[in-house]
């Protein structure tokens, strides 16, 4: 398939890729389908050989874990002191982040990385309290943070990043290395991950065939992208007028470009080098409307689906840099049994919903209250070991 | 004579002087508690769909009284000052409430000062005859309202949070300490109507939070009056709306200030605020590059989303000014 020509040769990065992921779990995975410049954004060098992402040697190195758990998929990275991913998976969160979480753990230590010496934990996403108090982490950033500092590892000069993801959007501007604005969508969820599956799901076009069926298109129809539920109305009627399938695909990556371009992006300076990353990222349709939108290259870098995970894993080398101790858990996090309870506050009018996360029945974490009176800080957990022992 | 007053919209601009004149006339103050989920709830229930947060938050506090007050107090604010006037929901609140629930009676009286800022005082005088009092007594008391409310301003403007800055200028707590020192040298503008940003549940703590973050945090309430009015001057039309006048003219002053980044917080479906947005961030991006953000709330926002984008802004404050330093 494309994605095997996509890697830069010599990465190696496919060992860990493939290798990691069992055959049920396949169709989860969406990968990159055609890259633009795939050397210049990899930053991968040749001396680094494809040994060196087998678990067995990567035994005797500090690997950094990152995990993103979004609404729509919960991503886990290892990522090498250089910055290079030895590992990633890529899983349907399925409204149970919990067990999400759990089976990417698990699915890292069946590949044998349960050995590898694991200095720093990070997680982001809608879900990262949550995430940060099960796998133990060193630092819980927001995914705005998290998808900058991975494309500025990626791209050193990128000074736009589009992210697309499952219920989210968002555009980060960055100028010499550092964020100097964002904007995420605010309630209309129009032109994420979730509305793109549905959509395929309505034609009957597996989501990974969605983008090269928009390519087919040589005249899209025009679709009101202003809003999901507009948009989809618009699509059936030009569906039932008999314009081809491929066109009305292509008309929506367009119309969902077009409402990214006048809501989330509104304002904003788009200048190259433009990055283009999250689950929609791989929806090559999307990736030639925003070329044809912007007028300029956007590139998807390899582990797009993953950046937030990556960018978790910058951040946990940052924080665990100076002390060298790390609280992750360790790969047994896996096993574990974790409960998770709720009740209503009855304390004042605001019934607050309390939540607590059990760990073996212990309480490990408790949030949930305006006012805080619930909260119980995460304990400092014992520290497994040194990082650098 | 209780007299009720809802905690919402006005209240947060003019509280100390209503509480301080009609404790002068011997009436009895009642205050509906801050804000909670039912409070916000019933406002839902009872409100026109269309209206906005901040108003369907009145409408639940309004409820809340009901009937265990003789009067509730609801001015109709048409104008606080010539040539200008207020936002079109003020006007028309008074009757808005009396057309979706049963209130009791409505001490309501209209303030429109956009000709003669005289009219104010017929205003006053025409809520004390509606509670019996005579024009000397009615005249001490307004006086000693107006100072009142004038300490409160002064209180605000020298960074003490709301609730303080009430008892304050109502001579209660007077040992109230000031705010700890910041403890990260980093200003952070919060800009946005008062019954917004000072409201315990619509506001989500924003202020409370970046105050723990170790942020110095300034709200259009930092500015004096003649600071604001200087900024707004220089606009090439003059802005006619008053509330929304000084949180675009606070922003302009923030430009002079030395303020490292700039929130606006503002409710869906704010008429006015959907121009003040636009305008401040032409502003900001002409005159220097201070990073600023928009959060807007509306009933079915959770904190969530609120705090991720709270979190993000002030990251990348930090480390902009770690850079550039």
């Amino acid at each position: 398939m494309v994605r095997e020509g996509g890697f830069p040769p010599g990465t190696g990065a496919m060992l860990g890729r493939t290798a990691l992921i069992p055959s049920s779990l396949s169709h989860y995975v969406k990968r990159p389908e055609r890259r633009s410049k795939p050397g210049s954004v990899h930053k991968d060098d040749k001396e680094k050989n494809s040994r060196d992402n087998e678990p067995g040697d990567a035994a005797m190195r500090k690997l950094y874990l990152g995990v993103d758990v979004g609404s729509v998929s919960t991503n886990l990275v290892l990522m090498d002191g250089s910055g290079t991913v030895v590992a990633d998976v890529y899983l349907l969160t399925r409204g149970r982040p919990i067990q999400a979480i759990q089976e990417g753990i698990r699915l890292l230590a069946a590949q044998g990385w349960d050995d590898a010496q694991v200095a720093g934990a990070g997680t982001t996403g809608s879900g990262r309290l949550l995430a940060g108090v099960i796998v133990g982490a060193d630092v819980i950033k927001n995914e705005i943070t998290a998808h900058a500092v991975a494309a500025l590892e990626m791209v050193p000069d990128v000074r736009t990043v589009l992210e697309i993801g499952g219920q989210d959007s968002k555009i980060i501007i960055i100028r010499d290395g550092v964020v100097v604005d964002f904007a995420m969508n605010t309630v209309c969820a129009a032109g994420t991950g979730s509305f793109l599956d549905r959509q395929a799901a309505r034609l009957n076009i597996p989501i990974e065939e969605f983008g090269a069926l928009a390519l087919k298109s040589n005249s899209p129809v025009r679709i009101a992208g202003r809003c999901a539920v507009f948009a989809e109305s618009d699509m059936i009627h030009k569906q039932q007028v008999g314009y081809p399938v491929e066109d009305i695909v292509r008309g929506l990556c367009e119309a969902l470009v077009r409402n990214y371009l006048n809501n989330v992006a509104k304002g904003k300076e788009i200048l190259p080098p433009v990055v283009f990353q999250g689950g929609v990222a791989c929806n090559v349709g999307m990736k030639r409307a925003f070329e044809e939108a912007l007028g300029v290259e956007v590139m998807v870098p390899p582990y797009a689906t993953v950046m937030g995970a990556i960018g978790a894993a910058i951040l946990a080398k940052e924080a665990t840099g100076a002390t060298g101790r790390t609280r992750f858990r360790g790969f047994q996090v896996a096993s574990v049994r974790y409960d998770t309870e709720s009740f209503e506050c009855e304390h004042c009018p605001n019934g607050c919903e309390i939540v607590c996360i059990k760990m073996e029945g212990q309480l490990l974490a408790r949030w949930g209250s305006r006012c805080g009176r619930w909260d119980t800080v995460p304990e400092e957990q014992p520290v497994r070991r040194e990082a650098s022992g | 004579m209780r007299i009720g007053i809802p905690r919402g919209l006005l209240y947060y601009e003019y509280f100390p002087l209503w509480k301080c004149f009609f404790e002068e006339l011997s009436a009895e103050v009642i205050v509906s508690g801050p804000t909670t989920k039912r409070i916000l709830d019933r406002g839902v229930q009872t409100a026109v769909d269309e209206a906005c947060l901040p108003v369907k938050v009145f409408y639940g506090h309004a409820a809340e009284l009901g009937d265990c007050v003789d009067f509730l107090f609801v001015p109709r604010v048409v104008s606080v000052e010539p040539r200008a006037y207020t936002c079109p929901k003020f006007l028309g609140l008074p009757d808005m409430l009396r057309a979706s629930m049963v209130l009791p009676r409505l001490l309501s009286p209209t303030v429109n000062m956009r000709r003669n800022r005289r009219q104010l005082l017929a205003a006053v005088r025409q809520v004390a005859a509606e509670l019996g009092a005579g024009p000397v007594k009615t005249w001490r008391a307004w006086r000693r309202a107006v100072a009142a409310y004038r300490r409160f301003k002064e209180f605000l403007r020298q960074g003490y949070g709301f609730e303080d800055a009430v008892s304050l200028a109502l001579g209660q707590n007077r040992h109230l300490a000031r705010q700890a020192p910041p403890a990260r040298d980093l200003t952070v503008a919060v800009l946005g109507h008062p019954y917004l940003v000072y409201d315990q549940l619509v506001g989500m703590n924003l202020i409370q939070r970046l105050r723990s973050e170790g942020v110095r945090v300034l709200t259009a309430d930092s500015f004096t009056p003649a600071e604001i009015e200087a900024k707004v001057r220089n606009l090439p039309k003059a802005l006619f709306w008053t509330y929304e006048k000084q949180v675009l003219g606070a922003a302009l002053a923030c430009l002079d200030r030395n303020v490292d980044g700039i929130i606006q917080y503002v409710s869906f479906g704010c008429g006015p605020d959907s121009m003040i947005g636009e305008l401040i961030q032409r502003w900001v991006r002409r005159k220097r590059d201070i990073p600023f953000t928009l959060l807007t709330v509306d009933e079915h926002t959770g904190q969530a989303g609120i705090l991720t984008r709270v979190e993000a802004f002030l990251d990348m404050v930090a480390r902009k000014k770690a850079r550039s330093a």
